[in-house]
């Protein structure tokens, strides 16, 4: 019966439409549809006839054909647009310009094992979006972050392709602040970071706080960052993009040193005032010589040519990805060092059945570097400072050699030039990457993910030292002046070879319930299990023919070890693994959105700890409240308003410590308590054996002890936008040598999870959207970054410390320091209190030894009479107070317009370049130095001998600067092509030009005041790596 | 059907987390580690171990030096005031429980306790619960016994009342857990090991520089004199005397070269090489080098090829007054200092000129450990071969003879007989012979000794042992000095109590 009656209605129904096709005269319409914003063809815009229903879709090219009747209405709408009416009056060829709908959908942000509405978030996270990192085009991801993401500090270098320094919330451990690494799931490490294309970015979050990163556990105490690449789209036509870039790079800035007339004067100087001889007699032939950091920088390039193709069907999606990255180093050009990079990626979704998928994600990257020395007075870049500028640049001698040689310095600093010339390495690296993942929706709100993530590794290096003569009588010549080899030298070739493969194996189960609509929960429990492991071997040999790479290679070195040279072939294999099971869990809870609860668990164990401390439990809490979603609130002004709090205790596992009494057998010990084994009887020598380690059950992770308060705030009908947060960590268990009884011997004591450091800071995120006019939109992005860092105890007497920031000015220095109740690797020496004028300040000064007028004067610090060791003081902190970042991007019709300034504002640097020795070179500000009572109390420019007795070049404030700086970091400009004929072709045809790190303004008087290196070895210049300007042309296009 | 897929999963999940506890257990054999349950399962694990038991003898190289400049005899000597301080603070009794030479050989000693303990621990059974015996097993174990006697002997002469345990090798649970036992337990123990070590070691070792009963027995013989036990030691160290093992060398001077190691007289050596050329200042004394012979040289020495001696750093300096002690005809004399600017005036074909020391300089230098040209490898200031001679022949004579001196039936005659036995040699004939007895006869032993050991590291403690300290040593507080201040981490890391006055 209800069968008859459906059937009888459509024919009625059907008679209807007849009667209108017959009564009207119809008209065909054309069009085309187009992104009001970006100008791109709207592929698969719906275009319906209102009354008719009719419809049809755009295709490839955003172009429509419709034929209606005339008057009717056609409706545009496509997804996030807002939908726009069109009368139809004749035919005509229409052009409809779509806008993008203001009306936010929800933001999602990627967390640890799923997802969250960012609006039901109430831990701290920071996200950077694929299409900010795809404009600044970096090098290394973490470039992306710097300055974008608050409470995230990242200091670079300009070493092609070479790690920097990250820091989520400052430094809370003394053996390793590198976050983790999350891409796609799957467990990788910072320096992963290098081998991922930037193009192939959708989102980035960072996890900040316990709430998020309990859920990592042992591994999450440094934060972690979660890298989500792309994918396809269901239903998708194949959408292909290429992009490309190229650059030039070139050197900023140069150190001010001596011409040569200078030097010469000076080193007549240095020498007379020691007592010694006139070196240079005639000044005035000397002439300005050579600037040796114009000798050794080189422009070089740098490019990026990508690929991107996505697309899908209904039942399966892909985006495949080939790119390839190039950037060559600025000293000493493209050929002598550079970081090239190809990728491959593709990442495929499959709908196995209506309830299960399959995803694939697979990266091969090919890596291929070369580096020259770089950091030490004795590097190309510290040669270029320090080298005799009266030498020519071309050896015209007649000895063997292309480049000048100096006649006065002999040794470990040498012309850069023939240092760059003899430079020989290289190393190649593949990698692959990715996962293998089920999704299971076995029920309702109930999904079942399991994942099998992989890296494999494999690089392959080598380093040639060959013969070289530095010039006459020079010490460390390994060839002589006629080209033969000095007796008792080799070149060497060394070949070395790395291999790791790391897995990850995680199931788990994510389950939504909502209870009486008001009561939301959502679950995620799972496990994994994870190994690292990997090994090393490497062989060196010393005679390579012809003194030539092309022969440097072990299979044609022919050295043979003898009696005498036990060096002339040496190898070396090891092996290592890790081991790590865990089970995690978080359970987020809301009511009505208006509260929130999420507690993270996570129970972590691994084999590098000891037998009573295999496993450790993580677990925080968070709390949120949407005040703005409160009856009672009420503000025009105001759109939402959200304060969170968390508090929980992560772990920290870099490092580990002897869990076993190890028998070691042998001679003579080199280690820190020198236990040495065996004895000789009657001068012939038996080795002997011994406990050599202690073992320690008790090893563990460091905790951190994290707690976050903070709000969101969105102001201005969205446009404003504000993320607050205050955070402490307190970080205990920092592994460190406990005092040891001395009659427990001299095995060396096991590392024991004594000290504990505390770190508190402010992240600060607004950003501002303001659209001016129909053309032009302006919105712009600023972020506060602070870190308060302090050391609260190291072992239980606070004997044991950290030195480092080691350095050579003819002593050999140390600068920074971790310790008991000061900042981790603050700088650590002498305050300076300008200089002694004449004798009786010296007399009247405490007790210096060897101090004359015009030296430095040193501070009593505490105050005993007599300057010494127990003196050293703070002298500076390498790490900023506050960091800031402003981004800005405009647009105005058919140009885009972004710019991104980064400031770092209390960081020390402390400059380790100036070698110091008679005959180098010498800086600028030695013009400046005492010539005699009253004329400098400058402590930075004592008298100038080539002795110091008061040892003015002592680790002293005298070297410190500040490197505050402020960077444009990166300049764009870009037109998008707009017009029939384009349009016809692309969906998208942009150029731009880009600088990147435009300019610096900054006190600091080195290259650049971004000195990167660690927990201890940021801030020290011995000739550290600037970075380069880059000025890129680019081009991005969509199909 | 919901129920079914929940438990399945955590079915799963519990199954495999039961699996975890192994997945992240640590075994050392995956990274191909020897660790103490591997090990003693063999005699030449047990022999291999032993010979380190012996590496701690040369780190407490410094003991000999500190045993001279600590007395009458040398002077700290070295660059300035502030070069070797460690050393200094000793020479001018100014010295605190800060001093990084003293806390290094209370470490030193310690380690070699704590290895001798260790072979003793697993003497019957190795950790394993195995048995491993082989031929010679309690001889081996001699060379041990006698060993932890040697390093708790240095200890309690230097420091008093310390630590004492045999039973285990300390593990990281016993940090800080220990106390000071009295020095008469500690003596105990000592004449324990001794005794032991004397029942089983052979009279004769083919490997030269290894314990023999002999110096099992002179080393008992000292550690009774230390005790005032006169009657057991003059018995002990007659045994020595009467076996007939040893003899004086003819030429003195012949026992501090080279070829004059492990020589006729040699009852104990510590030996040194210099075929392990080694190069890590961080533990200067820890190579196979001896470290004092570099410290005692000429400052930037140089001269003819002829010159037989190399550069050094001018500390531990004899004194004039040691010099001044030696009678006209002792051809011990120039043996024993060798005064630099006679030498050179003496000598003016060698074409020699050096620095004068400049600081404490005495004009004097150790000639019996002074560096020789061609006795160093590698990084030349470690690894001079020079052995230290511990105890000598003539050492045991003079002990004897004051032994049978104190002795309870004393025996004067003996005791004059064995001093002229050493002083024939000095002075080449019998004209010096010693005829005193009783008090008068015990000061010339005791200023035998001085001549005929000086710069061999005794002199010092003799002092103390004899109660002679005070009148001979400026700056000496009775109550105090007699022993060294415990190492100040000792006090703080440890909680041990501090010495009186210190």
């Amino acid at each position: 019966m209800k069968l008859k009656v459906r059937l009888l209605c459509i024919g009625i129904f059907l008679c209807g439409l007849l009667f209108q096709v017959a009564a009207q005269t119809n008209i065909v319409v054309t069009g085309k549809v187009r992104n009001k914003t970006t100008g791109e063809a709207l592929v698969g815009a719906s275009v319906i006839n209102e009354k008719t229903h009719k419809s049809t879709v755009t295709n490839e090219n955003g172009e429509f054909r419709i034929s209606v009747e005339k008057g009717a209405t056609l409706t545009v709408s496509f997804v996030g647009m807002t939908s726009t009416k069109y009368k139809v009056t004749e035919s005509s060829e229409i052009s409809i310009q779509l806008e993008e709908e203001i009306k936010k959908t929800e933001e999602v942000i990627v967390i640890g094992y799923g997802t969250q509405k960012r609006s039901k978030v109430s831990g701290a996270v920071s996200t950077v979006k694929g299409a900010d990192i795809e404009k600044l085009k970096p090098v290394r991801t973490e470039e992306a972050l710097q300055g974008t993401a608050s409470g995230v500090t990242v200091i670079q270098t300009g070493s092609p392709g070479s790690k920097p320094t990250i820091l989520i919330r400052g430094i809370a451990s003394n053996s390793g602040n590198a976050p983790l690494v999350i891409i796609d799931g799957v467990q990788q490490t910072q320096d992963d970071l290098n081998s991922i294309s930037p193009a192939d970015i959708e989102s980035i979050s960072v996890l900040k706080d316990a709430a998020m990163t309990a859920i990592y556990g042992s591994k999450g105490g440094n934060g972690v960052i979660v890298v989500t690449t792309k994918g396809g789209r269901k239903n998708l036509k194949t959408e292909i993009a290429l992009n490309s870039f190229y650059g030039n790079q070139s050197v900023i800035k140069k150190v001010g040193v001596l011409n040569a007339t200078e030097y010469a004067a000076m080193v007549n100087e240095g020498s007379a005032t020691s007592g010694g001889p006139i070196i240079f007699n005639n000044l005035s032939k000397i002439g300005v010589g050579t600037n040796w950091q114009d000798q050794v920088f080189k422009d070089a390039t740098t490019q990026n040519h990508g690929i991107t193709v996505r697309g899908g069907s209904d039942k399966m999606t892909y985006f495949l990805s080939g790119n390839y990255m190039s950037q060559g180093g600025v000293v000493g050009g493209d050929d002598k060092s550079f970081f090239n990079r190809g990728n491959f990626t593709s990442n495929l979704n499959f709908d196995l059945s209506s309830k299960l998928k399959f995803l694939v994600n697979t990266s091969a990257v090919m890596l291929s570097t070369k580096t020259v020395s770089e950091n030490a007075f004795n590097s190309i870049l510290g040669s270029a400072l320090n080298f005799d500028p009266t030498v020519p640049v071309l050896n015209t001698t007649g000895t063997v050699g292309q480049y000048g040689y100096s006649t006065l310095l002999l040794s470990e600093v040498f012309n850069p030039l023939t240092k760059l010339a003899n430079t020989y390495n290289q190393n190649k690296g593949t990698k692959f990457y990715g996962k293998f993942e089920l999704q299971y929706d076995a029920i309702k709100n109930l999904k079942l993910t399991t994942r099998f993530g992989y890296q494999k590794y494999d690089d392959n290096s080598k380093s040639f030292d060959p013969l070289v003569f530095y010039g006459l009588n020079n010490v460390d010549n390994s060839m002589n002046a006629d080209g033969s080899t000095v007796i008792g030298k080799h070149n060497s070739v060394a070949n070395n070879k790395n291999s790791n493969f790391n897995w990850t194996y995680e199931a788990f189960a994510n389950y939504i319930y909502k209870l009486k609509e008001d009561h939301h929960f959502e679950a995620v429990v799972g496990f994994s299990l994870a190994k690292t492991s990997g090994n090393a071997a490497g062989a060196s040999r010393q005679d390579v023919p012809y003194n030539s790479w092309t022969f440097a290679d072990n299979t044609a070195a022919t050295g043979v070890n003898s009696a005498t040279n036990s060096n002339a072939q040496t190898g070396y294999y090891y092996e290592y693994f890790n081991k790590n099971t865990s089970t995690f869990g978080r359970l987020n809870y809301d009511f009505k959105d208006r509260y929130l609860v999420s507690y993270n668990l996570r129970r972590d164990g691994s084999n590098l700890f000891g037998a009573n401390n295999k496993f450790g439990t993580f677990s925080a809490i968070s709390l949120g409240w949407v005040v703005s979603k409160e009856s009672f609130f009420n503000s025009k002004l105001i759109d939402l308003l959200k304060v969170r709090g968390s508090s929980g205790t992560i772990g920290n596992d870099q490092s580990a410590a002897a869990y076993y009494t190890q028998i070691v057998t042998g001679g003579p010990s080199y280690g820190s308590t020198a236990n040495s084994n065996g004895y000789n009887f009657n001068n012939i020598f038996y080795p002997g054996s011994t406990v050599g380690t202690l073992r320690n059950d008790n090893v563990s992770w460091e905790s951190d002890k994290q707690t976050n308060i903070g709000f969101d705030l969105v102001l201005l009908k969205s446009k404003v936008s504000i993320t607050f947060d205050y955070y402490k960590k307190n970080a205990n268990g920092l592994l460190f040598v406990p005092s040891i009884s001395g009659y427990e011997g001299t095995v060396p004591a096991p590392s024991a999870n004594v000290g504990s450091t505390e770190t508190k800071g402010i992240d600060l995120q607004i950003t501002y959207n303001q659209p001016i006019g129909k053309n032009f939109s302006l919105n712009n992005t600023f972020t506060f970054t602070t870190q308060d860092n302090k050391v609260i105890s190291t072992n239980d007497d606070g004997t044991a410390k950290m030195y480092g920031g080691s350095y050579f000015n003819g002593q050999s220095q140390t600068v920074t320091v971790f310790e008991k109740g000061k900042a981790p690797g603050y700088f650590y020496g002498y305050k300076t209190a300008g200089l002694f004028q004449n004798a009786a300040a010296v007399l009247a000064a405490p007790a210096q030894a060897g101090a004359q007028p015009g030296d430095i004067r040193f501070v009593d610090v505490n105050g005993d009479g007599k300057i010494d060791a127990n003196d050293k003081t703070k002298i500076g902190n390498p790490f900023p107070k506050f960091i800031a970042g402003w981004n800005l991007s405009m647009n105005y019709k058919d140009f885009d317009f972004s710019a991104f300034f980064y400031a770092s504002v209390g960081n020390d640097i402390y400059r380790a370049y100036e070698r110091n020795a008679n005959y180098t070179n010498k800086f600028r500000s030695v013009l400046g130095r005492w010539t005699g009572e009253g004329t400098t109390n400058e402590a930075t420019n004592p008298r100038y001998s080539f002795t110091d007795a008061n040892n003015n070049a002592r680790v002293s404030d005298r070297y410190v600067e500040d490197g505050s700086f402020v960077k444009l970091k990166n300049v764009q400009l870009g037109y998008t092509f707009n017009g029939k004929t384009i349009n016809k072709i692309f969906q998208k045809l942009r150029v731009y030009a880009q600088v990147k790190n435009a300019f610096t303004i900054t006190k600091y008087t080195g290259f650049d005041p971004e000195i990167s290196g660690g927990l201890m070895e940021t801030g020290i210049d011995r000739g550290s790596y600037p970075q380069a300007r880059t000025v890129a042309f680019g081009l991005d296009i969509k199909f | 059907m919901k129920k079914y897929f929940v438990i399945t999963t955590l079915v799963v999940i519990i199954a495999s987390l039961s699996s975890c506890n192994k997945w992240v257990d640590n075994n050392p054999h995956d990274a191909y580690v020897v660790t103490d349950l591997d090990y003693l399962k063999s005699e030449s694990d047990y022999r291999t171990m032993e010979v380190s038991v012996y590496t701690p003898l040369q780190w407490l190289n410094q003991v000999v030096p500190i045993g001279e400049i600590a007395s009458d005899n040398a002077v700290s000597g070295g660059e300035t005031a502030s070069d070797v301080l460690d050393l200094q603070q000793i020479d001018d009794y100014t010295l605190t429980p800060v001093n990084g030479t003293l806390t290094d050989l209370w470490k030193s000693a310690y380690e070699g306790i704590n290895r001798a303990n260790y072979m003793t621990k697993y003497k019957v059974t190795n950790l394993a619960g195995d048995k491993v015996d082989f031929a010679g097993k309690e001889a081996l174990y001699g060379e041990v016994y006698f060993l932890r006697a040697y390093y708790y002997f240095t200890l309690v002469k230097m420091f008093g009342d310390v630590p004492l345990f045999t039973d285990r090798r300390l593990a990281l649970a016993d940090n800080k857990k220990l106390s000071r036992s009295p020095k008469a337990d500690v003596y105990k123990q000592i004449e324990l090991d001794l005794t032991n070590a004397i029942a089983v070691l052979p009279a004769v070792q083919t490997e030269k520089g290894r314990i023999t009963k002999y110096a099992a027995e002179a080393m008992l013989g000292k550690v009774y004199l230390y005790e005032k036990k006169y009657d057991l030691a003059a018995a002990m160290l007659e045994n020595v005397i009467t076996s007939n093992v040893f003899t004086l060398v003819p030429n003195f001077g012949s026992i501090f070269l080279a070829t004059g190691e492990n020589g006729p007289e040699s009852v104990f050596e510590i030996q040194y090489t210099n075929t392990s050329p080694y190069y890590n200042w961080g533990g200067v004394t820890r190579g196979q080098g001896n470290y004092a012979v570099q410290q005692c040289g000429i400052r930037s020495l140089n001269g003819g090829s002829a010159m037989p001696y190399a550069a050094g750093w001018s500390t531990n300096l004899p004194t004039q007054d040691l010099a001044k002690a030696y009678s006209a005809g002792d051809t011990r004399k120039a043996i024993t200092v060798l005064d630099i600017e006679a030498y050179k005036t003496a000598n003016p074909s060698l074409g020699i000129t050096y620095q004068v020391a400049p600081y404490k300089n005495t004009g004097l230098y150790n000639q019996k450990y002074l560096p020789r040209k061609g006795e160093t490898s590698g990084q030349v200031e470690l690894n001079y071969l020079n052995n230290f001679r511990i105890i000598r022949y003539s050492d045991v004579l003079l002990m004897a003879a004051e032994a049978n001196n104190k002795a309870s039936a004393a025996n004067d005659t003996k005791a004059q007989n064995y001093v002229s036995l050493v002083r024939r040699r000095a002075f080449g004939d019998v004209l010096h012979d010693v005829t005193s007895t009783g008090t008068t006869l015990y000061q010339t032993i005791l200023d035998e000794r001085r001549l005929e050991l000086a710069m061999e590291g005794d002199r010092f403690f003799d002092l103390v042992r004899t109660g002679q300290a005070k009148a001979k040593l400026t700056g000496f507080v009775t109550g105090k000095h007699e022993v060294f201040p415990i190492p100040q981490t000792e006090i703080d890391v440890s909680g041990l109590t501090q010495n009186p006055n210190y």
